[in-house]
């Protein structure tokens, strides 16, 4: 009996630990090490061969304070996350529905294979000047970029997950007479959830990706992406780059909420074999 | 079926006519003859490979036959019935239910009201010995457990044929001999029609009424075996003489199958 299974509620890990663990978890010293070997090549590097205005790790950190908490960096990052948040959601839920039905159904697989790939593999910001012209240069046009960039590869997935359903779910179905309605959104999305995981993390990661791609293009004042090309063009690089580290600290965050989520939610994934 | 019949409680609940089943040019059985009566436990046994699960599976519904037909009840089968539960070697329980949503599920399936919910799966939940365990989720139970948990679904639904696909085949022995009597209890409490398929000959002498011994390719009925054990059947039997001459009959009977089954896997 693995006593793993039993001794250890799924859920006994707090989002604190786990963000801990992403940090601390393994070969401590060698991570440290190598962290502050770059800081230090890039402060000499910098200071020696550079310009003034060239962000240095000592200009990021004396900025950085000052930044997060003002207005501006604020109402930036509330745009961005808020259009990556509504992207993913909408492009979640009709993702889902598409995908399930995609592969459940020949007939829309067949119809709508070859573009759904067709549009996953196509660079989303080749849209882009379109997406502006038809929704306007503002929020909308960046959250149809968002939309577009996420909706795909969740189709993808989640379509590949409704076709593996292990065939002992659908003859237990069949046994007992469940209505579609059952089989698709309750057996099959939840069969598939592995697959639904993986093509939401993707999904999140090309959606901020989109975000700020769109704010460059659009000018759009409330997001991160802009405030990193607006100081970057002013010569506050020092500012600039406290934005992109914004960008990587969000998307650290949405996996660990992912994963926390993944463990408090749903104690059984990834946690099929039997404790015999 | 007359009336007088359906009263002694003697009529036939499952009538197979002439069954037969092919995968494209692969015969699987053919020309099955059978009738199951009412509050009667049957066993199937046969080597591997001799269709008795597809057998099942058709009695179900969830095949379709290909010659003949299968009638319960009267009606002919062509999908899944009403009445009729199945339990599955896999389990088939949903690994993101808890045991207690597992048990519910087919009555939730069938459209059954909550409340109708809420009475009988903690009712079947105890019958089956998993009281304590309903917020327990199918990894962190054993196989046993499992297959207790798939039995109780089944049961939830009240019917008056259950169909046992090799339901201990995936338990380990001593469990499987510990659910093989409670089954038999549990029957004892609420009697119904039962199909068991299995392939330990043991298995079959000790559960069944009646003994239905699958041979040949394609396969067919060969023998059909009254078991004249007393009841109720417990750990005794085992030891009872008849048991033992029943089972070597049937043991001589399949040898030479098994023996060539097993070639041909190997």
């Amino acid at each position: 009996m693995t006593t793993d299974a039993l001794t250890q509620p799924a859920d006994s890990r707090s989002m604190g630990s786990l963000l801990s663990n992403i940090f601390w978890g393994t070969s401590l010293r060698a991570k440290v090490t190598a962290g502050i070997l770059i800081l230090l090549v890039w402060q000499v590097g910098v200071t020696l061969f550079a310009p003034s205005f060239v962000a240095t790790p000592i200009g990021v950190a004396l900025a950085f304070p000052g930044v997060v908490t003002s207005k501006v960096f604020l109402i930036a990052s509330k745009g961005t996350l808020l259009a990556v948040f509504q992207g993913l959601a909408i492009a979640l839920v009709f993702g889902t529905v598409v995908g399930v039905a995609m592969g459940r159904m020949k007939v829309f697989d067949r119809a709508l294979n070859f573009y759904v790939s067709g549009f996953y593999t196509m660079p989303m910001i080749a849209l882009l000047p379109l997406l502006t012209i038809w929704f306007g240069y503002g929020g909308d046009a960046r959250l149809a970029t968002v939309i577009f960039a996420a909706f795909f590869s969740i189709v993808i997935n989640v379509r590949d997950g409704a076709r593996s359903v292990p065939p002992e779910y659908l003859e237990v179905c069949k046994a007992y007479r469940a209505k579609a309605r059952y089989v698709w959104f309750d057996i099959t999305v939840f069969a598939s959830l592995p697959y639904l995981i993986a093509g939401f993390r993707l999904a999140a990661g090309r959606a901020l990706v989109a975000a700020v791609i769109a704010e460059f293009f659009v000018s759009l004042q409330d997001g991160v992406g802009m405030f990193v090309l607006f100081n970057a063009r002013n010569f506050n690089h020092d500012v600039a780059v406290v934005g992109v580290v914004a960008l990587v600290a969000f998307g650290l965050m949405f996996e660990i909420t992912m994963n926390w989520t993944t463990r408090r939610f749903f104690p059984w994934y990834r946690r099929e074999t039997k404790a015999d | 079926m007359s009336a007088e019949a359906e009263a002694d409680g003697q009529s036939s609940r499952i009538e197979i006519n002439g069954v037969g089943k092919r995968y494209g040019d692969l015969q699987v059985f053919k020309d099955i003859n059978l009738e199951f009566r009412e509050r009667e436990i049957v066993t199937i046994v046969g080597p591997s490979g001799c269709g008795k699960t597809t057998l099942l599976r058709c009695i179900d519904g969830l095949l379709p036959v290909n010659e003949g037909e299968i009638r319960i009840e009267g009606d002919v089968i062509t999908q899944p019935r009403e009445g009729v539960s199945m339990v599955f070697q896999h389990f088939g329980l949903f690994p993101w239910k808890t045991v207690r949503q597992n048990v519910g599920y087919g009555l939730k399936l069938a459209g059954a009201p909550r409340a109708e919910i809420a009475e009988k799966v903690p009712y079947y939940v105890d019958l089956v010995g998993l009281k304590g365990f309903e917020d327990a989720y199918p990894y962190q139970l054993s196989g046993g457990m499992q297959q207790r948990c798939g039995l109780a679904r089944a049961l939830t639904m009240e019917p008056s044929v259950l169909l046992m696909d090799e339901p201990f085949a995936a338990v380990d022995a001593q469990t499987r001999e510990i659910l093989q009597f409670e089954l038999l209890k549990i029957w004892r409490m609420r009697p119904m029609t039962m199909v068991f398929v299995t392939h330990s000959i043991e298995e079959a002498v000790l559960m069944g009424d009646r003994v239905v011994v699958l041979k040949g390719r394609p396969s067919s009925v060969f023998e059909v075996i009254d078991v004249d054990l007393p009841a109720p059947r417990d750990r005794s039997t085992l030891a009872h003489p008849r048991f033992t001459e029943i089972r070597e009959h049937v043991w001589t009977t399949l040898m030479d199958e098994v023996r060539a089954a097993e070639y041909e896997l190997n």
